[in-house]
């Protein structure tokens, strides 16, 4: 089959790969109908996850149709079209129990990366380096799925892929950041960055009922696209962010500041070339302008909820303002496997439509091209997604 | 001497027990119960197995627990946990490179088993 794979840092190529199969007893196949490029992939592309090796297949977040199922599945039948969370959970370890699926106990078989690095290990993930289970990614013809009936779930049938696709990730990844931040009537929101998570942490609020969400970025048609969802845009290349804020929150400051951009934040001014190059030399791993300024800009006694993927160190962390400012600081990686059937119900009723994001339909033999686009923010590219039966 | 005794106090000693917690209750494994894995690490390493505080079921500690034995210890957990170890050798996978190829023993190794 063909599939799209990592082959250096900003190297991606489309190959020949084995079919998988089946490996364990309560695994599924699932034929790939769309999957997403996603901007944590970026971090693969650009060589910050060291635990990448050449012919690594990529893709996270996807939809399809289940093909063949292993002797142990129960719920899930050849067949069903289904949305498969993007992390990988056991459903029976104490933290799947818990609703905390990200931090699955069983389903990074390789967790002495992150074990050194972090002093423990969270969760697999689909094609997104070894240090996070080294799972072959979705940007394929077929992927196989583990703990099927956990982890893949059936996608109403008046749902259409292009919706379907990012309740994998970015839209329970935007619900948690604002669940996080317990956002509620009357809060005021600050969303960092506008790509796919951005946009649904704004909806994600503003469906909470949050009275205002302010969100931030520098790409017009991401703050026209954040804009059409309900969001205030505030564009940072021509506003000083922390100013703004105070003054649309009659000096408050955002009840909760959402942060979705992650550990390569573009930014202004001398914190921002001081931040590009210590991680340029790597005497950081992470560029914190964002998180800097979400801490900087929050309520006291407010939630900062990070949804930004951040690797290792940051530098010149605000704890002063954390501290004194009594703000509650939380995060991690997404625990789709509690909201995915909430958001495909509410999708299926028309209360969610993520489907603007998808700018760029594509085929699986374009996925360099997509990529490119994506990095770079081309022709208003906010996801391009793989439908590998599209010629 | 006194070099020595500086190096001692800079670093202090590490517990040479390697624990997990496993959702299961501490009667699950002892006695005809136990496991077959949980028996045959035990007859070569010192084992405890304890009640988790809060219902958490209960914690596994070997003693001298080496990488292999480390990730024995993982596949026992989750064996008891979920029925099956995850298995994720033999998936699709594009051209590997000659480094990767050589490299990847002791790449694999490192994120298995982790450098302790």
């Amino acid at each position: 089959m063909r599939a799209l794979c990592w082959t250096g840092v900003n190297e991606v190529s489309v190959e020949d790969v084995p079919e998988p199969r089946l490996l364990n007893r309560q695994d599924a196949l699932v034929k790939v109908t769309a999957s997403s490029v996603c901007g944590s992939d970026l971090h693969l592309l650009d060589g910050y996850v060291p635990a990448m090796l050449a012919g690594d297949v990529l893709g996270h977040e996807f939809v399809g149709e289940v093909v063949e199922v292993g002797p142990d599945v129960r719920e899930r039948r050849p067949g069903e079209r289904v949305t498969v969370c993007s992390i990988i959970g056991c459903g029976r370890c104490h933290y799947c129990r818990e609703g905390l699926w990200s931090l699955c106990d069983n389903t990074n078989p390789n967790p002495g990366f992150q074990e050194k690095l972090n002093g423990h290990a969270s969760a697999g993930i689909f094609g997104y380096s070894h240090a996070m289970g080294g799972f072959a990614g979705s940007h394929a013809e077929y992927v196989r799925v583990p703990y099927a009936d956990v982890n893949a779930f059936p996608v109403p049938e008046n749902v259409p892929d292009a919706s379907a696709v990012f309740a994998s990730d970015a839209v329970p990844t935007g619900w948690m950041g604002a669940d996080l931040g317990q956002v509620g009537p009357g809060d005021v929101v600050a969303v960092w960055g506008c790509g796919g998570v951005g946009q649904m942490a704004a909806l994600a609020s503003l469906r909470m009922g949050a009275d205002r969400v302010i969100a931030i970025d520098r790409f017009p048609e991401r703050l026209d696209m954040a804009a059409a969802l309900g969001a205030d845009p505030l564009d940072y290349e021509h506003t000083d962010v922390l100013d703004a804020l105070k003054e649309l929150t009659g000096g408050r400051g955002p009840d909760v500041c959402i942060e979705a951009v992650g550990m390569e934040c573009h930014g202004t001014g001398a914190q921002y070339a001081y931040d590009r190059a210590k991680q340029a030399v790597r005497l950081q791993t992470d560029r914190g302008l964002s998180l800097r300024q979400a801490i900087q800009a929050c309520r006291k006694g407010g939630t900062v909820s990070v949804l930004g993927v951040y690797l290792g160190l940051v530098d010149k962390f605000p704890m002063g303002a954390l501290m004194n400012k009594g703000l509650t600081l939380r995060s991690g990686q997404q625990h789709g496997q509690r909201y995915i059937p909430i958001i495909l119900d509410r999708m299926s009723k028309g209360e969610i439509d993520a489907s603007p994001l998808l700018t760029h339909p594509m085929s699986l033999e374009d996925g360099p091209k997509g990529y490119e686009l994506f990095k770079e923010k081309l022709d208003g590219c906010v996801r391009a997604v793989f439908q590998p039966s599209r010629s | 001497m006194l070099a020595a005794r500086v190096m001692r106090s800079a670093r202090p000693a590490r517990t040479t027990w390697f624990a997990v917690t496993v959702e299961a209750d501490p009667s699950e494994l002892s006695g005809p119960s136990r496991p077959d894995a949980l028996a045959r690490l035990a007859e070569r390493h010192e084992v405890r197995v304890t009640r988790a505080p809060g219902g958490r079921g209960s914690e596994i500690a070997v003693r001298a627990a080496d990488g292999r034995t480390r990730e024995e210890v993982r596949a026992l957990k989750q064996l008891l946990e979920t029925g099956e170890v995850l298995v994720v050798e033999g998936q699709p996978e594009g051209h590997r490179t000659v480094l990767g190829r050589v490299a990847r023993p002791a790449f694999r190794q490192l994120t298995r088993r982790g450098a302790r």
